[in-house]
């Protein structure tokens, strides 16, 4: 070492930086072996009561399957993105993992998933063989739906009470507008109707679906015509111009956060899952949730029930397959998941998992499984998923809603900017 | 005098450099002739020499690791279609072709430009009118030091950020204060004519950190200067400018440069205030966010890169044209 002069440091530290990314590269190239020694990895995301909620589920999966250790990977719904995002780009995903929903076919896309017919230790036994054939993206079982929920209309029956309002039991458009429009000019408390919610993506796609369309094609195209858009747009700007909803200033921005406007507004539109955590916020309300309006002259088949899918990653190593395939299947499967992580994050997709839970379920759970047995009861038109390149869809949604809302841009303007934006955006994926 | 000291000043001399006066075992020196090529340093100065590199080797290593890796990766990546899924495909030039059409870019050039313009010189004007009150001999300095330098700490920080979207919402403090005057106003951040000012009151009100470095200025002027120009009638204002900010100009460009290239960078509020979506109608879409957008939203990390790199090479532009200008104004005592 007393040899070692500043040339041959220097030397030495740059053959030691090129190892170091020779061994990047040879990660990169490699096709990508899942990182995380012999556990398996596990990513989901929410907030910080999921976060302990599975923790402690990942508890009692290794207490049972104490050979099979978990490495959980857990981050708010962003930032979860974000790196499962860097993460693809490394090659270093988890080994099995939930996915956003704009995100479905880009992961897909990018042979993240593995193909999951006949792995071994996948429980799919208590699924039809009809119902797996409904899980399949492009005919291949390489996801799973984690859970299921459907769009809703959440209102506050302390405010329907005090304010003598009644909801009809057929609910259109028209008519809920109607009574929108008249509950924020006649209640006593100065509360809106409703918040301004064109941002929200499943009760657009019920709204698409009702005049016969779709938010995506078979194809990976955008399904939603300029003139569905605009209608979409110009159904919320009506309400808003006759001061049926908060406006945006009050409720700070296009996508309002639940805790700062669910307390002046008599209803939302909503995912039936959300009343869980949202009804919390306001412990002092009691919400309830129904069905979304129809449309009189509503496409057949228009309901949904919307997969929240998870997967297990394609590099996973073959020795490892089983190990998260026994996770997938705790998933899928158990009770005691079930009992510890609730219904947040929406009703799971085996029928008899929540027919078990049911008793033990809250009053807001009971009301996710309520509308999601009356969806599931419906019929139902095939629904795809958000093609590769579309992941910005609802920022684009949101400043063309700017445009309008700000007088920049007339409705039926700012709907063709959005869908040449969109398709844009997919062709340039 | 204020002067910036350097190794020619004080006579100090890297032992191993060529021809380095006192340097032991000079091959080149012996027989009075002038010393040639390298210098062989003594056992004792290759053991310090190794020594430094030893305590060097984490930051090199960092450094190549870390910066230096990625910073060629994306000048690669600039040059590519590059969506972070698939194999980079080289396509030249078109990601900086691409940026002349693009409407989004120029919004974030000229949202950018405009903070960098507005919030630097208000920042370092209110961090110099606070550093002199300080420099006043106040009961209490270091208390006020900390407590104003505080706010350089947090300033960027995503708490600081949420923070403010309540200060400026609808509800918020400055227009329950407005209120008591009589005016009313919507949240300031929906709309497009308010928004970016917040994030410049945002970017002043971190005026800790230029603060500090020019009151440690402004404790260097000599006294003796204000003595004299008192004697010859100066009042405090002619003090102010014909004393205090003359020699206060190196300090002055230091605080300008480094305000101005994190200004340029700016990145956190932006993103925590208008929700990562840079709005309303882009008028907060800050370079930096687009960039973020582009390459983490839209997988398009080809063109990000190319912005990373326009960004870097106009930052640099923008501190080589301030120091060429800052031989007009920037005032060194040894000149």
């Amino acid at each position: 070492m007393s040899d070692l002069t500043r040339r041959s440091f220097l030397t030495w530290t740059g053959m030691g930086a090129l190892s170091v990314a020779a061994m990047s590269l040879a990660g990169c190239s490699s096709g990508g072996s899942s990182g995380g020694g012999d556990s398996v990895r596990f990513a989901w995301w929410g907030g910080s009561d999921r976060q302990r909620a599975y923790l402690a589920a990942l508890d009692a999966f290794t207490a049972d399957n104490p050979e099979i250790k978990v490495a959980p990977e857990f981050g708010d719904y962003d930032a979860y993105q974000e790196r499962m995002t860097t993460q693809m780009a490394a090659r270093d995903v988890p080994d099995v993992f939930w996915i956003p929903s704009p995100a479905v076919l880009t992961y897909r896309d990018a042979g993240l998933y593995r193909d999951l017919d006949g792995v071994e230790g996948l429980d799919l036994a208590a699924f039809g063989a009809d119902q797996v054939e409904t899980f399949k993206l492009g005919g291949e079982l390489n996801t799973l739906p984690k859970s299921i929920f459907s769009p809703v209309v959440r209102w506050n029956t302390t405010f329907q009470e005090e304010d003598g309002v009644s909801l009809p039991d057929e609910l259109s458009w028209d008519s809920l507008a109607e009574l929108l429009v008249d509950y924020a000019k006649d209640n006593a408390g100065g509360r809106k109707g409703t918040t301004y919610g064109p941002y929200h993506d499943m009760p657009f796609e019920s709204f698409l679906r009702q005049r016969g369309e779709d938010l995506w094609t078979e194809d990976g195209r955008l399904g939603a015509s300029v003139d569905g858009v605009a209608a979409w747009i110009d159904w919320w700007e009506k309400l808003r111009l006759a001061g049926a909803t908060t406006s945006v200033s009050e409720q700070d921005g296009i996508e309002p956060s639940w805790s700062s406007v669910g307390d002046k507004v008599l209803l939302t539109f909503a995912n039936s899952n959300h009343i869980v955590d949202d009804a919390q916020a306001f412990p002092d309300y009691v919400f309830d949730q129904r069905d979304v309006p129809a449309a009189e002259d509503a496409a057949a088949g228009y309901h949904f029930t919307y997969y929240s899918r998870f997967a297990m990653y394609s590099g996973v190593p073959d020795d490892r397959v089983a190990a998260a395939a026994a996770l997938m299947s705790f998933n899928l499967n158990s009770p005691e998941l079930l009992s510890l992580v609730g219904l947040s994050a929406g009703a799971p997709p085996n029928a008899e998992l929540l027919d078990a839970y049911e008793p033990d379920a809250t009053p807001d759970e009971q009301k996710v499984i309520a509308i999601t047995r009356e969806i599931a009861g419906t019929e139902q038109r095939p629904r795809f998923e958000a093609p590769a390149g579309s992941g910005s869809w609802r920022d684009l949604m949101i400043r063309e809603l700017e445009e309008v809302t700000l007088g920049q841009k007339r409705v039926p303007d700012a709907a063709a900017a959005f869908v040449e934006a969109v398709e844009g955006e997919i062709a340039g994926a | 005098m204020m002067t910036l000291t350097s190794s020619k000043d004080t006579g100090r001399r890297d032992p191993g450099a060529t021809g380095a006066p006192g340097a032991a075992g000079s091959s080149g020196a012996a027989g009075g002739k002038p010393p040639r090529g390298r210098t062989k340093p003594s056992g004792g100065t290759r053991g310090q020499g190794l020594v430094a590199h030893i305590f060097l080797l984490p930051w090199m290593i960092g450094m190549v690791g870390v910066t230096a890796g990625p910073l060629v990766a994306s000048l690669v990546l600039a040059f590519t279609d590059y969506d972070l899924l698939s194999t980079p495909q080289f396509i030249g030039l078109d990601n900086f072709v691409r940026m002349a059409g693009d409407e989004r870019f120029w919004a974030a050039v000229r949202v950018t430009l405009v903070y960098v313009l507005v919030s630097v010189p208000l920042q370092l004007g209110f961090a110099l009118f606070l550093a002199v009150v300080l420099d006043k001999g106040l009961r209490g300095l270091s208390l006020y030091r900390s407590a104003f330098y505080l706010p350089s700490l947090l300033g960027g920080s995503v708490a600081i950020a949420i923070l403010w979207r309540q200060i400026f919402g609808e509800n918020g403090l400055v227009n329950h204060v407005l209120g008591w005057f009589g005016i009313e106003l919507g949240s300031w951040l929906q709309d497009p004519s308010l928004a970016l000012s917040t994030l410049v009151v945002l970017n002043v009100w971190t005026f800790g950190s230029p603060m500090v470095i020019f009151l440690a200025g402004l404790r260097q002027i000599p006294e003796e200067l204000y003595e004299a120009s008192m004697i010859d009638g100066a009042g405090r204002v002619r003090r102010f400018w014909s004393i205090t900010i003359p020699l206060l100009t190196p300090i002055i460009f230091l605080n300008l440069i480094l305000q101005m290239i994190s200004a340029f960078q700016a990145f956190t509020q932006a993103h925590v205030v208008s929700g990562g979506s840079g709005g309303p109608l882009d008028s907060t879409l800050f370079y930096t966010l687009y960039i973020y957008q582009r390459g983490f939203v839209n997988f398009d990390m080809g063109y990000a890169s190319a912005m990373a790199w326009v960004l870097l090479l106009v930052i640099a532009a923008a501190t080589a044209a301030n120091f060429i200008v800052s031989r007009r104004w920037v005032y060194y005592g040894d000149e």
